[in-house]
């Protein structure tokens, strides 16, 4: 060994990385502690660098030239990308380095490519030699963290301009300054307008710049030209009223859904006093998030028999897996799971009515448990049922003999359309549950009475009711009368908190997890029954107590724990929780249907890595923080 | 006399002193290196040299730098320098190539002291170079004077081990600079000895891999596909 010459080699390394971050804010002596004992080695293009199989990771590579590729590989992963490119100054794998646990990603060169390389020890005492390197790294690992718990989006792109997600608030992908005009403004003038500046649509405008209509390019065809419509009438007279309007701080996200939901192609983006900021056009998120989301919503709307629904079907659970694999996070996904399915269900049911006759009645479809709460994942079975009005001049037996018959279609299209018969017969077309708005009020108040267990077990299942089709005022009445019955009667809310308090977090008092609690499925966890439920119970709880409307897990921990002055802080923890299980839920759903098993909601702790782990640990604490709290509350 | 004892080598081999003299019976007693093994179990020395012009009878050494690459690896801390202690300094026009000024000249270190801890170094690794020749050549013609004996020491010529190894990408012998830049090497500090190595050294390294690839994972192999190499372009 000659000192010049390796302090030339250390130098020229030194030189390199400072030109990157971390290495750039690091002392000179942990630099040149980094480079003397670092190695360098060669990958050629297509070589693999690190992969999952290699087993612990004993090495941390710095890429000194050329071009490597981090691909997710594993069952269950937190980061936010599912493939992320890395350059000359860059790390990897450090999570895995720091925790000497394989990896969850592969790393592929995908150009020819020279890494210095670190042994772990070396890393380590890196470390602990130098504070920002310390700092970085553990930030990194705090990003994850942060990461998993927010669940930000994918990284569409290394590009900035298409570094947007569907986190990020309206705002920001607003562009332009919305075009508008006043509601008295002549239909020529507008469209003139619209010609001129290339705009597909045209907000309507109060004196205080509020929006109050919208007028787009294929109403022009529909509601000027083929009527005839003379041009110089006012533009209020043509438009759309009551144009979907968000908070501009909302998420694009919101956007999507309300799209989704409303089947419209615009919507408006206003500050807080209501007054118009942009205007938000599907043509907009597409470009974020490169998900056929409308295809697929015309599909189902077009569909004109069962069949083409199957494939919609089949297609929203293909979207909903690829927004899984850009990282959205759980709540949305799991809104948009339902929010699709609610299409396709809303579809199935048309298309039945146009062969069932029920004019005259006044009744909705009801969903119940998942589906009822938003929060459908990819194994999804029918929960559904009816509600009606029976007038006093209405025959009721001859009312209930229709719907059945037209219910027990709809169960049999459903469970074609890809939602399987529900093994508890939680369907429509079981007369228990194709009931007058009186009969559900009268089964609600038995539950709330006489709350034995089966009672408590079908109040977490039917109270969750949100309709889907038809009178949605007969859910609100049957959700005010539910919400004053359970008010009235402490003792039955005190029974769900004892119910709700019998199945408890798998935590170990000497290890993390507690793995042998579902004999058939040894060294595993259920993440449904151990996890979510948890939370989906003691939501319901908070829900009907402090008399929230919402059916929705997180907005129900939202509401009541504002009501019951809970900090904001700690629900949001708390949603972070629930959030967390339910992403994990539904990528183990996915990676299980993948390789052909059904998708169950069990889960085997020790092949998560050690972020996982701690997550799922922090998530599982919060479950129990809300078990104290019901504890507290009722006193058990 | 002196002339002839060049030639004789006895009265040159006194110029080495007993100490100086056993360290050279150290360095011969080491076991032959074992070219069969595959590169990923090898010790390679990556060597490059400074002379004083480029005329391997009348030009004498001036540096050496390697870098080793072991089983694959460059280790940035075991690379190797020397500049020899020069009796007269070169040309003012070679020094601007290698930059080693006069006064570096001639402070440098002893020449048997200088050929003896590059053995010592590179102990019976096989020796890897760009245009090998020269550097071969330099060394040896540098040992033979000092130590009034001829080393015989493995050499690996990567001008011609390459180009058989990508007979896809290149037809017939390239520059050196054009290999770095096909495999995106920088060089440090062109016509620095320990640079230039370096960047060689990771020529090599895209050498063995791809020599891998190829079933030619041995130092022997790369001897013979240099051989056969030569042995066909002569014939040409």
């Amino acid at each position: 060994m000659s000192s010049s010459a390796t302090k030339m080699l250390v130098d020229a390394t030194v030189e390199l990385l400072k030109r990157h971050s971390p290495f750039d804010r690091m002392e000179p002596q942990a630099l040149a502690f980094l480079a003397e004992k670092s190695q360098l080695g060669y990958f050629p293009k297509d070589a693999t660098i690190v992969s999952p199989d290699m087993g612990p990771v004993n090495t941390f590579y710095i890429i000194q030239r050329g071009k490597v590729q981090a691909k997710q590989t594993g069952d269950i992963n937190v980061t936010e990308y599912s493939s992320l490119t890395l350059g000359t100054g860059e790390g990897f794998p450090i999570g895995s380095v720091m925790a000497r646990r394989a990896s969850t990603n592969a790393y592929i060169a995908i150009e020819d490519t020279f890494c210095y390389q670190l042994p772990a020890d070396d890393f380590v005492q890196l470390m602990q030699m130098s504070q920002p390197f310390n700092l970085f790294c553990t930030q990194y690992i705090a990003t994850l963290l942060n990461q998993s718990r927010r669940q930000l989006q994918v990284q569409f792109s290394q590009r900035a301009a298409e570094q947007q997600s569907m986190n990020s608030p309206l705002s920001a992908i607003i562009t332009k300054k919305p075009v508008c005009v006043t509601p008295e403004t002549p239909i020529r003038q507008v469209v003139e307008t619209m010609v001129a500046g290339h705009v597909g649509s045209m907000v309507v405008v109060d004196a205080e710049h509020r929006p109050i209509g919208i007028f787009t390019q294929s109403d022009a065809m529909k509601r000027i030209l083929l009527p005839g419509l003379p041009l110089d009438g006012p533009i209020s007279s043509v438009m759309s009223k009551h144009p979907h309007a968000l908070s501009d701080h909302s998420p694009v996200y919101d956007a999507a859904l309300a799209m989704a939901m409303h089947s419209v192609r615009h919507v408006l983006a206003v500050d807080e006093e209501g007054k118009l900021q942009g205007v938000v056009s599907e043509r907009d998120l597409f470009t974020l998030q490169r998900v056929g989301l409308r295809q697929i919503r015309q599909t189902i709307e077009g569909a004109t028999d069962i069949q083409a629904l199957k494939q919609a079907g089949a297609d929203v659970r293909q979207l909903a897996l690829n927004m899984l694999a850009q990282g959205v996070g759980a709540e949305q996904l799991t809104q948009f799971i339902s929010a699709l399915n609610d299409t396709v269900t809303r579809r199935v049911i048309q298309l039945n009515l146009a062969e069932h006759d029920l004019y005259g009645i006044e009744w909705a479809w009801l969903a119940f448990g998942s589906e009822g709460r938003d929060e459908q994942t990819f194994s999804t079975d029918q929960d559904n049922g009816i509600v009606f009005i029976c007038t006093d001049i209405q025959n009721r037996d001859e009312l209930e003999l229709r719907l059945l018959d037209f219910s027990q279609h709809v169960n049999r299209d459903l469970d074609t359309v890809g939602f399987t018969y529900c093994k508890g017969n939680i369907m429509a077309c079981n007369p228990e549950l194709c009931l007058t708005l009186e009969g559900w009020e009268e089964k609600f108040d038995r539950w709330i009475r006489v709350p034995e267990p089966q009672a408590l077990l079908n109040a977490s299942i039917f109270f969750d009711f949100r309709v889907l089709y038809g009178a949605s005022h007969l859910g609100d009445r049957l959700r005010m009368s539910l919400l004053a019955m359970a008010r009235n009667t402490p003792v039955f809310l005190r029974m769900m908190a004892a119910n709700a308090m019998q199945v408890q977090p798998p935590l170990g008092k000497i290890r993390d997890f507690l793995t042998d609690l579902e004999p058939d499925y040894p060294g595993c966890i259920d993440l449904k029954k151990y996890g979510a439920r948890i939370f989906i119970d003691a939501a319901r709880i908070f829900a009907l107590a402090t008399g929230v409307h919402n059916t929705n897990t997180v907005q129900r921990i939202k509401l009541s724990s504002q009501r019951l002055g809970v900090q904001a802080e700690e629900a949001a923890a708390i949603i972070e929780g629930f959030n967390y299980i339910q992403l994990l839920r539904l990528r183990h759903q996915h990676f299980e249907t993948e390789h052909g098993r059904p998708g169950d909601n069990c889960i085997n702790p020790d092949l998560l890595n050690e972020l996982d782990r701690r997550i799922l640990k922090e998530s599982f604490r919060q479950a129990r923080k809300l078990q104290q709290r019901l504890k507290l509350d009722y006193q058990l | 006399m002196s002339w002839l004892s060049r030639f004789f080598g006895g009265a040159g081999n006194a110029s080495l002193s007993p100490e100086q003299r056993a360290r050279l019976d150290v360095w011969r007693r080491l076991p032959s290196a074992d070219i069969s093994r595959s590169h990923q179990l090898t010790r390679y020395v990556v060597a490059d040299v400074e002379a004083s012009g480029l005329n391997m009878v009348k030009d004498s050494l001036i540096a050496i730098g390697a870098v080793a690459v072991v089983n694959g690896m460059i280790q940035l801390a075991d690379a190797f320098e020397v500049v020899l202690r020069q009796d007269e300094v070169s040309t003012h026009a070679n020094i601007l190539i290698h930059g080693i000024g006069g006064s570096a000249q001639q402070e440098g270190v002893d020449p048997v002291e200088a050929l003896l801890s590059f053995l010592e170094y590179a102990g019976k690794a096989p020796l890897v170079a760009y245009h090998a020749e020269f550097d071969r050549r330099m060394i040896a013609g540098a040992m033979k004077k000092y130590f009034g004996t001829n080393i015989e020491l493995q050499w690996i010529d990567l001008a011609w081990v390459m180009p058989e190894l990508f007979r896809d990408r290149v037809n017939g012998r390239i520059e050196l600079d054009e290999w770095l830049q096909m495999f995106g090497i920088d060089n440090i500090q062109r016509h620095n000895a320990v640079s230039d190595a370096y960047a060689t050294a990771k020529l090599t390294q895209v050498a063995i891999t791809q020599g891998a690839a190829q079933g030619r994972d041995t130092a022997r192999a790369f001897i013979e596909t240099e051989r056969a190499r030569r042995s066909l372009r002569r014939a040409d």
